[in-house]
């Protein structure tokens, strides 16, 4: 059937007031759908695949404002990328916030989907408040840790004095490499875990209360049960909630543009390839920045579904 | 058995305790700052409760003249208005849309079905700097219309689908019965689908809400003066003006978070059936 008209379920279908009408509808043009669908069409082509397009080829040309026209180099963008000592450094503080983010943000949303497995009373309410960081601005949860992580005035360093675990107060960010990108990277964990956390939820709460009877029947102590079964029947969950932190962190922009600045030793990708294109106007450089950040986080992407993704049947 | 039992709960409720302290504190903190003096907040160890709460902070936002608390009303009107006009345009062209998806067959409908699923697979960043040249040559940068534009193009890909969903989760008998009744399609559409798709529009106006309110690189290139920056990026401005007083900038970060914390802690049921609608594709 070519001719527009609602689908529906076999047994509605076919009734006599359908049958006769079919032939005449088939060959007259029904303009409704096209005129539905039309705004969305407008907006992905003009707004989303054009524009994705554009990155593709300018990052092969040298789009400067400060040095017109807009000239073809090749692979002069690329080149430059990977000569650049500062993008280098920020290259490795990328990957490092890809793994500690990932590795935290999964670790901590299982641990929190299994803490709300089960009912109990106010386990709603405890979700609500779970929820709470996913839907706060990334920027104002940079401003919301700095008061923590203040080496003046912060949270952290009063109760580390006050517990007697440091004399004096203690400058976190800024000092030290892997120290700064993982309290910055905390902050971004804090933002995506909840979502991990109701994405592994989803996964657990599909698995059957039998398998958990049969384990316990089998003798299975509190540990093995997690790990023989719950484990392995969240992995879809486990996956997509994977999938999703990667992209997070990979384009992290946020969090170190509030708590690192523009100094390189927290300084991310995205970050670098804001000051690019926005301070220095490189355009070039930064469309060839996008496209590398882009293509790493499909790559990625599909490395984690590959290695972790398992379809589970009950 | 009490053995069990004991095994049991403990983890839960030390997990239970986990997510609430992670989730909570540091809100909590930004809040305690805000109700004290600037003074107060430098005592070490800090006050874990302030000393003599004051309103004075959100009185200065909210009423005092001068250019910071004027430069946060003016971008607290900006966001109000760039948020909910993206989720107005996003929510109905969506289920325009989605209606099409799920209940009409014309010609292009696959290609521009997984056209648009496909893009919500690349970062947004990838469309920055294109989306701002773009603008340039429209004229659009630093105006609403612009932001809008960026804002309902990223979360159009997501309505649809969550609002693709919930149409094809309905049964379709309902509008065979109003079209026998002589109803057209639009107005099956109109009294008989949206009613019944209530759940589905809340979930989906809410995550374009939330996502529009979290945004601040895109507003942060294509917003130039404070005409049109959000509170985002206003906020984040006067962070790095180190005359800012940190208590001022702790209740301009708590009026920030308030209404999505506000959202969240209230219609979590439809952002967490949205989200996982969402993400599963």
């Amino acid at each position: 059937v070519t001719g527009p008209r609602l689908a529906a379920p076999p047994a509605a279908d076919g009734g006599v007031a359908n049958g006769p009408r079919e032939p005449r509808r088939r060959r007259r043009f029904d303009p409704l759908p096209y005129v539905l669908v039309s705004p969305l069409a407008i907006f992905i082509v003009g707004l989303a695949l054009v524009p994705a397009a554009f990155t593709i080829v300018e990052a092969f040309f040298r789009v400067d404002n400060l040095d017109p026209p807009t000239r073809f180099t090749g692979l002069g963008n690329f080149r430059q990328i990977f000569s650049d000592p500062v993008l280098r450094t920020t290259t490795g503080n990328t990957l490092i916030y890809v793994l500690i983010g990932t590795v935290l943000s999964t670790v901590l949303g299982i641990a929190m989907a299994v803490t709300l497995q089960h009912r109990f009373v106010g386990r709603a309410v405890l979700i609500a408040i779970l929820i709470l960081p996913w839907a706060l601005p990334g920027v104002v949860e940079g401003i919301v840790w700095t008061r923590i992580w203040d080496a003046n005035t912060g949270l952290l360093n009063s109760v580390l004095t006050s517990l007697h675990l440091v004399d004096n107060y203690q400058v976190f960010l800024g000092e030290h490499r892997w120290l700064t990108i993982f309290l910055v990277e905390v902050v971004q964990v804090w933002q995506i875990t909840p979502l991990s956390a109701l994405l592994v939820l989803a996964a657990l709460q599909n698995i059957p209360g039998d398998l958990y009877e049969a384990a316990r029947l089998d003798g299975c102590s509190g540990r093995q049960t997690f790990w023989r079964v719950t484990l392995p029947l969240a992995r879809p969950g486990i996956a997509v909630a994977m999938v999703q932190a990667v992209i997070a962190t990979l384009n992290v922009f946020d969090q170190p543009y509030v708590l690192n600045g523009a100094a390189p030793t927290g300084s991310s990708v995205m970050a670098e390839t804001y000051f690019v294109s926005f301070q220095n106007l490189n355009f070039g450089e930064g469309y060839a920045l996008s496209l590398l950040v882009t293509i790493a986080t499909l790559v990625l992407s599909l490395g984690v579904v590959k290695l972790v993704y398992r379809t589970v049947e009950f | 058995m009490p053995g069990r039992i004991r095994h049991r709960i403990r983890p839960r409720w030390f997990g239970i305790t986990f997510i609430l302290l992670w989730s909570v504190v540091p809100i909590y903190w930004t809040i305690n700052t805000s109700l004290q003096t600037e003074a107060q907040i430098g005592s070490k160890p800090a006050h874990y409760l302030p000393p003599t709460p004051t309103l004075k902070n959100y009185q200065t936002l909210l009423t005092g003249s001068g250019p910071v608390p004027g430069e946060i009303r003016q971008s607290a009107v900006n966001i109000v208005v760039e948020c909910t006009a993206a989720t107005i345009i996003t929510v109905l062209l969506s289920t325009f849309a989605a209606y099409a998806f799920a209940r009409m067959k014309f010609k292009g409908r696959k290609v521009l079905f997984y056209a648009a699923l496909a893009t919500m697979a690349f970062p947004a960043y990838t469309t920055l700097i294109p989306l701002y040249q773009i603008l340039t040559e429209f004229g659009l940068v630093n105006t609403y219309t612009g932001i809008v534009l960026v804002y309902v193009s990223g979360f159009l890909p997501l309505a649809t689908w969550i609002m693709y969903n919930y149409l094809l989760s309905l049964p379709s008998a309902i509008e065979e019965a109003g079209l026998v009744d002589g109803a057209n399609r639009m107005q099956l559409l109109w009294h008989v689908l949206l009613p019944l798709a209530r759940p589905g529009i809340i979930s989906t106006a809410i995550i374009t809400f939330l996502f529009s309110w979290t945004q601040f690189l895109f507003p942060l290139v294509l917003s130039t003066d404070l005409s049109t920056q959000p509170l985002t990026v206003v906020v984040q401005a006067l962070q790095g003006q180190h005359v800012v007083p940190t208590t001022l900038l702790s209740a301009a970060g708590v009026l920030a978070i308030a209404v999505p914390a506000v959202i969240g802690l209230t219609l979590n049921r439809y952002i967490v059936s949205g989200l996982l609608t969402g993400s599963v594709k």
